[in-house]
């Protein structure tokens, strides 16, 4: 009889962890797999201006070319990303560039503020437009 | 000898009348070889997995399952859940089949339950069913949905605030599976032109130097069907595929030799749904847009038509059946249009004719079982009588 049950208890013991371990799979495919719209925003922030030009890459793919007052949108798969910031000045020169590494976790979509993202470590993602 | 050679025409009655309609229409639709090679591959590619469930409910003696479509509409929950939350690639498609698991095995266990009621009936049940399930499923997908069950993607949701649109893109998951491992088949000059044009991009090329033009390989998906077909010779062999071949054979003696043959129809359903539903994901990730409200309703019978017209018949079907069904059943989609319009003048008298065909070949071969059945019936009781002469 004991045995009985110890044998019923293990077989929705082995259940319980085969279920567990699919909802752990699906958790793990939609973090790794969920696509985040990115708005790149080249416009004043609080005391922040906006830059003349500005070229983001995203994980070293093509480069988006902002002007100022400019807002692009740039999609990626992964969680965690690379955004790289070419800063131009006046003569068309790159003056600065930034690179960053962004971990999004489970938000879908955000907005980077460029003048904020090329001066300081956090407070450039803001919440994306909808 | 006649006898013999009566029953060999009979057997293969369906695909002989394929292959004879295939040898005209090809030559009258005017298509190259590589141009129907590479339609081939792609609908074997985005058709087979559909197809291939249909097999463990024949070897269970249940009849060509109609009731596929359950399976099918569980995956394009899954697929509507995936484009909602914005999951894209292997990840998505991966996701939708784990999310259409469940639904499949709870509509699977249902069905399951229904046909056991309905034993020898199982076919024209499922087929109800089906059309009964799509009630609910239409319900889910068309009030439930953006309502009780959150729908965020407002391209996804009907203006009115709730429902899913009836044409949904999956562009996010569009050909994922067939791309996996990138595949050309060319020929030598073909070769030079795919490279001049495509660069250093990472594909694997084959080359055969007689091929004009290059084909594109679903290389992934034919990996994933061989994967399905491995799966079925394997089962076949264990236990349970025992069991259930023992249930086609006879249920009464299947039940009397301690073979649980409700549970093991049911289970035959469950996995026959399960893989529906895959199968269901795959055709609609080589599509790369779904039909909310139709693109299930087609599949049951597209897929039980490839089946019949394989070779296969209600009671037995392998999976060479698969195939050759595939093949000729598709043939016919890509070369009847043409050849009817090059014949006659007009592409839709060929579509018609290719319709005709297609569904006419489906009652012939249930015809033909039926007929085949009483025979074998009558020679039964004949050989109880003793009676060998045939009176």
């Amino acid at each position: 009889m004991f045995v009985a049950f110890l044998k019923f208890l293990f077989r929705w013991f082995q259940r319980l962890v085969v279920l567990a371990a699919l909802i752990a799979l699906g958790i793990w495919l939609f973090y790794i797999g969920r696509e985040h719209q990115i708005f790149l925003d080249n416009k004043n922030f609080e005391n922040f201006k906006a830059f003349e030009q500005v070229n983001v890459s995203i994980n070293g793919g093509e480069e988006i070319e902002l002007m100022q007052r400019e807002r692009n949108l740039a999609k990626v798969v992964e969680p965690k990303f690379e955004v790289e910031a070419k800063i131009f000045n006046d003569d068309g020169e790159i003056s600065n560039v930034v690179k960053r590494t962004v971990n999004l976790c489970f938000s879908k979509d955000i907005m980077i503020n460029l003048p904020v993202f090329a001066v300081s470590d956090d407070g450039f993602i803001v919440p994306a437009p909808k | 000898m006649i006898r013999k050679l009566f029953d060999i025409i009979a057997n293969n009655a369906v695909p002989a009348i394929f292959i004879l309609i295939s040898a005209f229409a090809i030559p009258l639709s005017g298509f190259s070889a590589s141009y129907l090679i590479q339609e081939l591959l792609t609908r074997i590619g985005r058709n087979s997995f559909l197809i291939l469930s249909l097999l463990i409910p024949i070897m269970a003696g249940m009849g060509l399952n109609f009731g596929m479509v359950l399976g099918a509409m569980a995956g394009q929950i899954g697929l509507l859940l995936i484009c909602d939350w914005g999951v894209v690639g292997i990840p998505g498609m991966v996701l939708a089949c784990l999310i259409g698991t469940p639904i499949a095995i709870v509509l699977g266990i249902f069905c399951g339950h229904v046909l056991n009621r309905a034993k020898g009936r199982e076919m024209v049940t499922s087929y109800i069913l089906g059309f009964f399930i799509n009630g609910v499923y239409q319900m889910v997908v068309l009030y439930l949905m953006g309502w009780v069950i959150p729908i965020t993607n407002p391209n996804l949701l009907l203006s009115r605030g709730y429902g899913v649109r009836n044409a949904v893109s999956l562009m996010g998951i569009r050909g994922v599976l067939d791309n996996l491992v990138p595949t050309i088949i060319t020929g030598t000059e073909g070769a030079n032109q795919f490279l001049n044009i495509n660069g250093a991009k990472s594909f694997l090329l084959l080359q055969i130097p007689c091929l004009e033009g290059s084909i594109r390989l679903p290389l992934g998906t034919f990996i994933v069907i061989a994967l399905f077909c491995g799966f079925i010779v394997w089962f076949r062999k264990t236990k349970l595929g025992q069991d259930m071949r023992a249930i086609g054979q006879s249920q009464s003696v299947s039940d009397s030799a301690g073979i649980p043959v409700n549970r093991t129809r049911i289970i035959a359903i469950v996995i026959s749904t399960v893989l529906a539903c895959y199968g269901q994901i795959i055709y609609l990730q080589n599509m790369g847009t779904l039909n909310t409200y139709n693109s299930h309703d087609q599949a049951g019978m597209f897929s039980i038509a490839a089946l019949l017209i394989g070779g296969a018949s209600v009671s037995k079907a392998n999976i060479m059946n698969v195939f050759v069904g595939v093949i000729l059943f598709h043939l016919m989609f890509i070369v009847a249009p043409m050849a009817g319009k090059n014949l006659i003048g007009e592409a839709q008298i060929g579509e018609y004719f290719r319709v005709f065909v297609s569904y006419g070949i489906i009652a012939l071969a249930l015809v033909l079982h039926a007929w085949k059945r009483n025979r074998e019936r009558e020679a039964a009781r004949r050989s109880l009588r003793g009676n060998k002469g045939g009176e």
